[in-house]
């Protein structure tokens, strides 16, 4: 069996290789001659009762002379690209691209390429997400299988180049679509000339390595009333508003042992004779950890993407609230961002995310350990489920009988209803929501 | 991309002049240059193209069904059956042939649409059902692309243009041709090359397509060149009348497959024949196991039908007994490339009704050599009596149906010898004893062991004889043939189908039923009889060989079975397919035409009752307010709210006192409109009362300037 997933993977490849090829190569009017020739070859072979074989013969001529004109693109090129530092999936990314002409000869009519890291999944890759893809579907149901490729990241188009003066250079207007989070990584810059007739390419490829990060999808979030009750922060207002002690004064009390010297209230002690220190409020906040559920055993599946996109919004928009969200569990890792209350951790906290991928080797129990570590220090916790089932149900049980506040979120596939392994729940508070794909963002602008 | 002006019209002429429809080129090419005239356009949604290019599909579909489906007439100065027939199935054939070169009228409406559409395009997931279904299955990567259809719609018209056959107009086509493409190639060309580039390269174009025409013509010369009907010879296994090669001698099973080769359906319920026999033959080669035909009696005589030009007669006065229908393809080819074969009869066959062939051939071994289409389906009448073959030769020097080969001769003696047949026995008892002689000592074996193979010692028949006394049926026929010669009884070797097997309505033949029995000539009723020594249990042994997929195989052999009867026009379905499309294209034009109204329909009553649901307030006397001072000169712009145009329209002097009242009118208006709860009936009332009292006073003040 795995001889013949080895040939389908063999025949994947090079068919998606040569579909790469010819969708970059060819301009429209060469896909149209390119189909046609196909066409006239197929028929045109009756040259006693058609004259098709003369169309076939002109376009034959036609697709060989470009092809072969195609091949002989000779000049020089310096490329850069200007990238912003991060992009949004599902959302365009402008930028900008400068060719230099290295040569003596001016260059006109030429288009740029961006050339991606190959996305093709290796053999076991591949052979994860189709065994995955056919747990998930039953046998047959080709009307029910939708086409996912999760290995296609991005959409690159083609931009056209001003021309180029001798020695010049020249700014092109470069455009990605970035379908999925993580990692984009450029390659090289392709300079694209087009024959006499315009119907093939021919390239010219100046190495740019580069990378740039693919933050997840962002749903908008109402202003939500998150659970749970202020609790003293030690360290007081350091986690607040800025580093530093707080301004809020409430009174002097006599000096002891272990009180800072700067809190010393000099002239009291002048007045008094003993160490007078003065007394802050100390602060109280709502402090919110999230909590992602990465523990599934499919490595591409949309329920994934979907919940981290879910703890992404939460991330972006708690921030801007009046609660702090700067505690993270994802997988068997926690992730604490003290720098305060800006935005800085909001983008360390989407970077993370934008990795994030499944863990099918550990057990769901590893996370609860994790969360249950750090229980103490939060006053609140939103967890983002992929399913729904004994182990998760155990674990919101359990942080439930430690009176933590919950805000459960459980992802489910579009039409497939909440039927979790878990059972029914308990669920006098409204805490728990499950959120269908497709129709997520509704679900979320509903909560309060 | 879109075409430059007047290309489309070009290329519509073009083919119209090439396929004889100028007329109709002429039309639908101005048709389509007149939007550059004309502003009128349509408004069409993505919809609805996807039901027009549906249409366009269908159309072709039912031109398909009609193309395949009509019958050209053919007027012949010497018509004769075979002639005519082969003649009309050649326009046929030429006709379906030519069905690409409707591919302009059918895609018009289709292009008609994208040039006067307000968008100058069509959405991409219209020309593909794959990329619609994909779109349905919620995949958006393909939404809002849109793709001018005009340049694939050249490219139609210049293909259709090709498919005529050469000669007259068309051998102008290349040139034709080429001055197209270069306006194309014109239109689209990149800015970065010279002129003298661009043509020179389109002369390189030129030459290279003009020497692409004559290699190919080369080409198809040196594939000609070859005998077609030699290698078909190698390709297919099929009855040869002159001579057969048996598998005697040879090492190894026997296996040939079950795949049905022949159906019968006896007009009377269980009055078959036993035996199809496709050939018989005289002479025995025994170093080379051969059976042959040897002199003019295999030499085929053309007989003609009758006036209907389906029935040949093939014994004239004969009285044939029974009737059975019977379909068999026709698997070899004449030398012009038809499907021709020999066909298999009951024996005693006198005449074929409904045999649709171009030729019918016979011969005096009893072997009907047909040429037509490659599937016949005949009703073949026969009955005990005289048949085509020839009476045997005792008169001739040769005496063929008398010999025995000096090989098997002494084998054959001495088989005799063992009968122990009393001297001056009668020919029925020879017969007899020769079938007992078989059935007690011979078995059924299809298993040809190294015993059999000839060496010195003997031929594989003289061992069959004497020693082995086991093999299959060419074995038992052989020496049942011999045997009889010996005792003085014409015999011939028959090759064909032994039929048993019952099928629904009738019987069915496969492959593994390919038998060869004896015939055997009565002297007292003048006439040949089937003779057949093999054990009766060959049948068993060869249906025992069933295979757990044989159903599949069943399948198979029935799909075969009628897609040769569509193709070759045996069956009637061939109009059936062609009117049941007439229905899906009605329910498609009703789709297209109905279903968007309806859809408007409800979407408009879909939207009243929303209206009454969600808009409460409308009856709000304010509006009264706003009609009245937009009639003195202020009328609210769209996108302005109503605050702020109250502050625009109260700048007239005379309008001033009535700034406060107003204001409070405006609060008490969006209040009724907008708040959840909405106005008590004492608010109501005030609104209504305040307003006509405001609306009075805005009357009765003259218009003054504004500050």
């Amino acid at each position: 069996m795995k001889f013949l997933y080895r040939r389908i993977y063999w025949s994947y490849r090079k068919s998606s290789g040569l579909w790469y090829w010819a969708r970059r190569r060819l301009t429209p009017a060469g896909w149209a001659v390119g189909i046609a020739l196909v066409v006239t070859a197929a028929i045109g072979t009756d040259i006693e009762n058609k004259v098709t074989y003369e169309l076939f013969a002109l376009l034959l001529s036609l697709a060989v002379f470009a092809m072969n004109s195609g091949f002989s693109f000779r000049a020089r090129f310096s490329a850069t690209r200007i990238l912003p530092r991060v992009g949004t999936a599902g959302r365009p990314l402008y930028y900008k691209i400068t060719v230099k002409n290295l040569t003596l000869k001016s260059q006109t009519g030429l288009m740029v390429l961006e050339d991606l890291a190959d996305p093709r999944p290796t053999f076991a890759e591949w052979l994860a997400f189709h065994n995955a893809e056919d747990r998930r579907y039953p046998a047959f149901r080709v009307s029910e299988r939708k086409t996912r490729n999760p290995f296609h990241i991005a959409n690159v188009k083609s931009a056209g180049l001003p021309p180029l003066p001798a020695r010049g250079e020249a700014e092109a207007d470069g455009e990605v679509f970035p379908l999925r989070r993580g990692i984009l990584k450029f390659e090289s810059i392709t300079v694209a000339r087009p024959d006499p007739f315009g119907l093939f390419r021919a390239f010219i490829r100046v190495p740019a390595p580069q990378t740039m990060l693919i933050l997840p999808r962002r749903y908008p979030l109402p202003e939500i009333a998150l659970p749970g009750a202020l609790r003293y922060q030690e360290g007081g207002v350091a986690l607040a508003a800025h580093v530093g002690a707080s301004e809020e004064f409430v009174a002097l009390r006599d000096y002891r042992h272990g009180d800072p010297l700067r809190h010393i209230h000099w002239r009291s002690w002048a007045k008094t004779g003993k160490p007078i220190v003065k007394e802050f409020e100390d602060e109280f906040f709502v402090r919110h950890a999230l909590v992602l559920d990465t523990f599934d055993e499919e490595p591409n599946s949309d329920v994934l993407e979907e919940a981290v996109s879910v703890a992404a919004s939460f991330a972006c928009t708690i921030l801007t609230q009046e609660s702090l969200l700067d505690l993270l569990f994802v997988g068997n890792q926690s992730y604490c961002f003290t720098a305060g209350r800006g935005l800085a951790h909001a983008d360390q906290m989407l970077e993370i995310l934008a990795s994030v991928k499944n863990c099918a080797d550990k057990p769901f129990s590893v996370l609860e350990s994790l969360v249950m570590n750090h229980v103490t220090v939060v006053s609140g916790c939103i967890c983002v489920f992929q399913k729904w089932d004994g182990p998760r149900k155990k674990f919101v049980e359990k942080l439930k009988a430690l009176g933590l506040p919950l805000l459960v979120l459980i992802v489910v596939p579009p039409g497939g209803g909440f039927s979790g392994a878990g059972g029914d729940f308990t669920d006098a508070e409204g805490s728990i929501h499950v959120l269908e794909i497709g129709k997520i963002e509704e679900a979320l602008a509903r909560l309060k | 991309m879109k075409t430059p002006p007047l290309l489309l019209f070009a290329a519509l002429l073009f083919w119209g002049w090439l396929s004889d429809f100028l007329w109709a080129g002429l039309a639908l090419g101005v048709i389509l240059e007149l939007p550059r005239l004309v502003k009128f356009r349509w408004e069409l949604d993505d919809a609805d193209f996807n039901r027009i290019f549906s249409f366009c599909i269908v159309l072709n579909g039912v031109l398909l069904g009609y193309v395949l489906t009509h019958t050209t007439t053919v007027a012949l100065e010497n018509p004769s059956h075979g002639n005519t027939l082969l003649a009309t199935t050649n326009a046929d054939a030429q006709a379906a042939a030519r069905f690409p070169c409707w591919l302009p009228m059918t895609f018009f409406p289709f292009m008609a649409v994208q040039v006067f559409n307000i968008r100058q395009s069509v959405p991409l997931t219209a020309i593909s059902f794959v990329l619609r279904w994909r779109r349905r299955m919620g995949d958006r990567a393909f939404a809002g692309r849109y793709v001018d259809f005009s340049f694939p719609y050249f490219i139609i018209c210049v293909f259709a243009a090709s498919t005529n056959p050469p000669g007259g107009s068309r051998d102008y086509y290349f040139v034709g041709l080429y001055v197209l493409a270069v306006w194309a190639l014109w239109s689209i060309r990149p800015q970065r090359y010279r002129f003298g580039t661009w043509v020179a390269a389109l002369a390189a174009m030129a030459l290279f397509g003009v020497v692409g025409i004559y290699g190919l013509h080369s080409a198809q010369a040196g594939i000609q060149s070859f005998n077609a009907s030699l290698i078909q010879r190698f390709l297919v296994n099929h009855t040869d009348p002159l001579q057969t090669t048996t598998s005697m001698g040879r090492i190894g099973r026997l296996k040939l497959s079950a795949k049905i080769v022949i159906r019968l359906e006896p007009h009377e319920l269980g009055r078959y024949p036993s035996y199809l026999r496709e050939a018989s033959y005289r002479n025995y080669l025994a170093p080379k196991q051969e059976w042959l035909n040897v002199g003019a009696i295999h030499e085929f005589v053309p007989i003609s039908p009758n006036t209907n030009g389906s029935t040949w007669t093939l014994l004239p006065g004969k009285k044939n007994s029974d009737i059975v229908n019977i379909a068999c393809y026709l698997d070899s080819r004449t030398p012009e490339g038809d499907p021709a074969g020999l066909l298999p009869l009951p024996p005693g066959s006198g005449m074929l009704e409904n045999l649709p062939v171009f030729a019918l051939k016979v011969n005096h071994t009893g072997s009907a050599f047909a040429s037509g289409p490659g599937l016949v389906i005949f009703d073949a009448h026969y009955g005990p009596g005289t048949s085509i073959d020839a009476p045997p030769d005792l008169d001739a020097t040769n005496r063929y149906d008398l010999t025995v080969p000096t090989n098997e001769f002494a084998a054959v003696q001495s088989a005799i010898a063992e009968m122990n047949l009393p001297a001056g026995s009668s020919e029925e008892e020879k017969m007899r004893a020769v079938e007992k002689f078989f059935l007690d000592k011979f078995t059924y074996s299809t298993w040809q062991g190294p015993d059999k193979r000839m060496d010195t010692n003997g031929t594989p028949l003289t061992k069959f004889l004497m020693t082995s006394r086991s093999g299959h049926c060419e074995y038992f026929a052989s020496a049942t043939v011999l045997l009889l010669r010996g005792l003085d009884i014409p015999a011939r070797y028959a090759v064909g189908y032994y039929v048993h097997e019952p099928h629904g309505p009738g019987y069915v033949v496969r492959e593994r039923d390919a038998h060869a029995w004896c015939l055997v000539w009565r002297e007292n009723k003048k006439c040949w009889e089937d003779f057949d020594t093999t054990p009766s249990s060959w049948v068993g042994i060869e249906s025992a060989r069933t295979h757990w997929d044989d159903w599949l195989a069943d399948m198979t052999s029935w799909v075969h079975f009628q897609f040769a009867k569509f193709r070759w026009r045996q069956a009637n379905f061939q109009q059936y397919i062609f009117w049941s499309l007439v229905p899906v294209l009605l329910v498609l034009l009703w789709h297209i035409i109905f279903r968007r109204r309806g859809k408007l329909r409800a979407q408009t009553a879909k939207n009243q009752g929303a209206a009454a649901v969600v808009r409460p307030g409308l009856d709000s006397e304010f509006f009264q307010l706003e009609k009245q001072l937009a009639a003195r000169g202020v009328p609210r712009q769209a996108g302005e709210n109503f605050s702020d145009w109250l502050e625009r329209a109260l700048s007239e002097r005379s309008l001033r006192d009535l700034r406060a009242p107003l204001h409070g009118l405006l609060r008490l208006h969006y209040r009724y409109r907008f708040d959840p709860d909405g106005l008590n009936a004492e608010q109501r009332e005030e609104l209504r009362r305040k307003s006509a009292d405001t609306l009075q006073k805005i009357t009765s003040s003259p218009p003054s300037s504004r500050s």
